[in-house]
């Protein structure tokens, strides 16, 4: 019961995101309050989203970097995750620990350098200048490691008898037999792009370079702000992520559980 | 044999000089920037600690450090013990179907950027228009103002954490739950425990590793509150709700005092590094199933 109620409860303002963004500004500003909009064909919000700021452009941009940073971060983690599980080389140890030792650095900590570098390379303001710290992740690189270190060794091997090199190995024994690990890091590097704030605007000055969440922003950006239109652009930012979470729950889920161990 | 040494060596080859040189260069560099003034026109003229005496005797940052600690204060044990809670409960919902329901529920506000997440209680916090200040009135309160307010913004703040967190805590504690093997409450069972027993000798100490974890990761998180304040309150009113990584942006990207932001950015470093560290040597204790 009690679990129940706190569920519907952490739900609520979802729900209260929703209905807010199919009212009209007048009924937003109703005294007393009504709970429910006076139609249900209000839809205007959602047009008014798009024709108020380049709403488009924002999704766009947002979408662009995350699944670049979650691609990029994938092919480098699978590549990294496979060299630290099955091969023995000098500095091996000290390299993976050394990784794993940049979660304890915040990313607050290097965001002035990392300004500083991206400026001079006259990156401020780009693509590449947003993506830039975001290409590579150490939960990825664990996440990969993991996935990789159960394969047996005698496949490994066996392919080498049969004369793979070892890229061939890499393709077409290691990738195929970590897929679910591939799409769970996929999945979570997407959504934690996507949800990003701090360093796209540092990065960012052009309004048609935003992304999604600095969009979101800007329409609080008024003397009053018109919640009904925020609530829908907060819905459609939102959405995307939801509806991939909701589809793909058991993986996500298994994967957050191991982004908190990872530490 | 040799042939396999360098191609271990070129796999990792990538991630090693990305981190190098996203994190190790410049973490370096934010150490050795806490050391030099940056004078108007671009040249920098070594000042050993000053900056560091200027930032740490300074009214504001302090202001910041205290806003940070008492929000995490108020959000940290809130979350965390309302995560064990839950998924306390939910590991007693027999069907799997809706514990999955009210395990995703829960879960949901983690998927919502941290932006959405705090725009969208403001405008729950609403002093005029808000649902929140609808509902007190409903049992006779008056309005309050919330996030307009000195007193109230940090504890608002720190609900809007606790609402995008719990549902991250509680998936670890119940995957540790569900790994307790069953014979341990079955024994229990025939000793005559009861459920606070349960929870006081087998459950809690079980635990103590994911709780030790939990703990540590809100700290860091809460620690390092930007999105939500920039989104919000952006540190007011009258810096009521300023906390250390809005003073360090604000510093470096407002008013361009790099090297002030590098000594921020260098207490934020050694901070959360002596809390982790301090934290595991004095809680960590083995668990052995």
């Amino acid at each position: 019961m009690c679990v129940a109620c706190g569920a519907l409860t952490v739900f609520f303002p979802f729900f209260w995101m929703a209905i807010t963004s199919l009212k009209t500004a007048p009924e937003i500003q109703r005294v007393p309050l009504q709970i429910f909009p006076d139609s249900w064909s209000h839809w205007e919000n959602y047009r008014d989203v798009f024709t108020k700021q380049p709403f488009w452009r924002y999704l766009f941009n947002s979408a662009l970097i995350a699944s670049t940073a979650a691609v990029s971060s994938l092919v480098v983690s699978s590549l990294a995750g496979y060299g630290f599980a099955k091969f023995r080389f000098p500095g091996r140890d000290v390299f993976f620990f050394g990784i794993i030792g940049i979660l304890m650095v915040p990313f607050q900590s290097v965001v002035v350098p990392l300004y500083m570098w991206v400026n001079r390379l006259g990156l401020l303001d780009t693509y590449p200048g947003i993506v830039a710290p975001d290409l590579v992740s150490v939960f990825g690189i664990f996440l990969m490691r993991q996935a990789i270190e159960v394969i047996p060794n005698d496949y490994i091997d066996a392919a080498r008898i049969d004369g793979c090199s070892e890229p061939q190995i890499f393709f077409r024994v290691i990738l195929p037999s970590v897929k679910p690990a591939m799409a769970t890091l996929l999945i979570i590097k997407f959504m934690w792009n996507w949800n990003e704030l701090f360093w796209p605007l540092i990065v960012v000055n052009s309004p048609q370079m935003r992304v999604v969440t600095m969009g979101l922003i800007s329409f609080t950006n008024m003397y009053f702000i018109e919640y009904n239109l925020l609530t829908a652009a907060a819905v459609i930012s939102v959405l995307p992520i939801l509806i991939i979470f909701l589809a793909l729950q058991k993986w996500v889920v298994q994967a957050v559980v191991m982004s908190g161990l990872k530490g | 044999m040799d042939r396999q040494r360098r191609a271990g060596f070129l796999f990792v080859l990538p991630a090693v000089i990305f981190f190098s040189f996203v994190f190790l260069v410049p973490l370096a560099q934010s150490v050795v920037g806490s050391f030099y003034r940056t004078v108007p026109g671009g040249s920098s003229q070594f000042v050993g600690l000053r900056l560091y005496q200027r930032v740490l005797t300074d009214s504001i940052f302090w202001t910041s450090v205290r806003n940070t600690v008492h929000l995490l204060l108020m959000s940290v044990p809130t979350t965390v013990i309302l995560a064990l809670a839950v998924a306390l409960g939910l590991n007693r919902v027999m069907t799997l179907r809706w514990r999955n329901v009210w395990a995703a529920m829960y879960f949901l506000p983690f998927s919502a950027s941290l932006v959405a997440a705090a725009l969208i209680w403001q405008w729950i916090y609403d002093p005029v228009y808000g649902f929140l200040n609808y509902l007190l009135s409903m049992v006779g309160i008056p309005p309050q103002k919330w996030l307009q307010s000195l007193t109230q913004v940090r504890p608002s703040l720190a609900m809007v954490n606790v609402w995008v967190r719990i549902g991250f805590d509680t998936m670890i504690f119940l995957a540790a739950l569900q790994s307790i093997p069953g014979e341990y409450f079955e024994a229990a069972d025939m000793d005559g425990a009861n459920a606070f027993h349960r929870l006081r000798y087998i459950i809690l100490p079980l635990l103590n590793p994911q709780i030790l974890m939990v703990c540590i990761l809100e700290l860091i998180f809460n620690f390092k509150i930007f999105d939500q304040v920039y989104a919000t309150t952006q540190g007011g009113p009258a810096s009521a709700s300023q906390t250390v990584i809005m003073l360090l942006y604000d510093t470096a990207f407002k008013f361009f005092r790099l090297g002030d932001a590098s000594v921020m950015a260098v207490f934020v470093f050694v901070t959360l590094l002596v809390v982790t560290l301090v934290q595991w040597r004095l809680f960590r204790k083995p668990v052995e199933y």
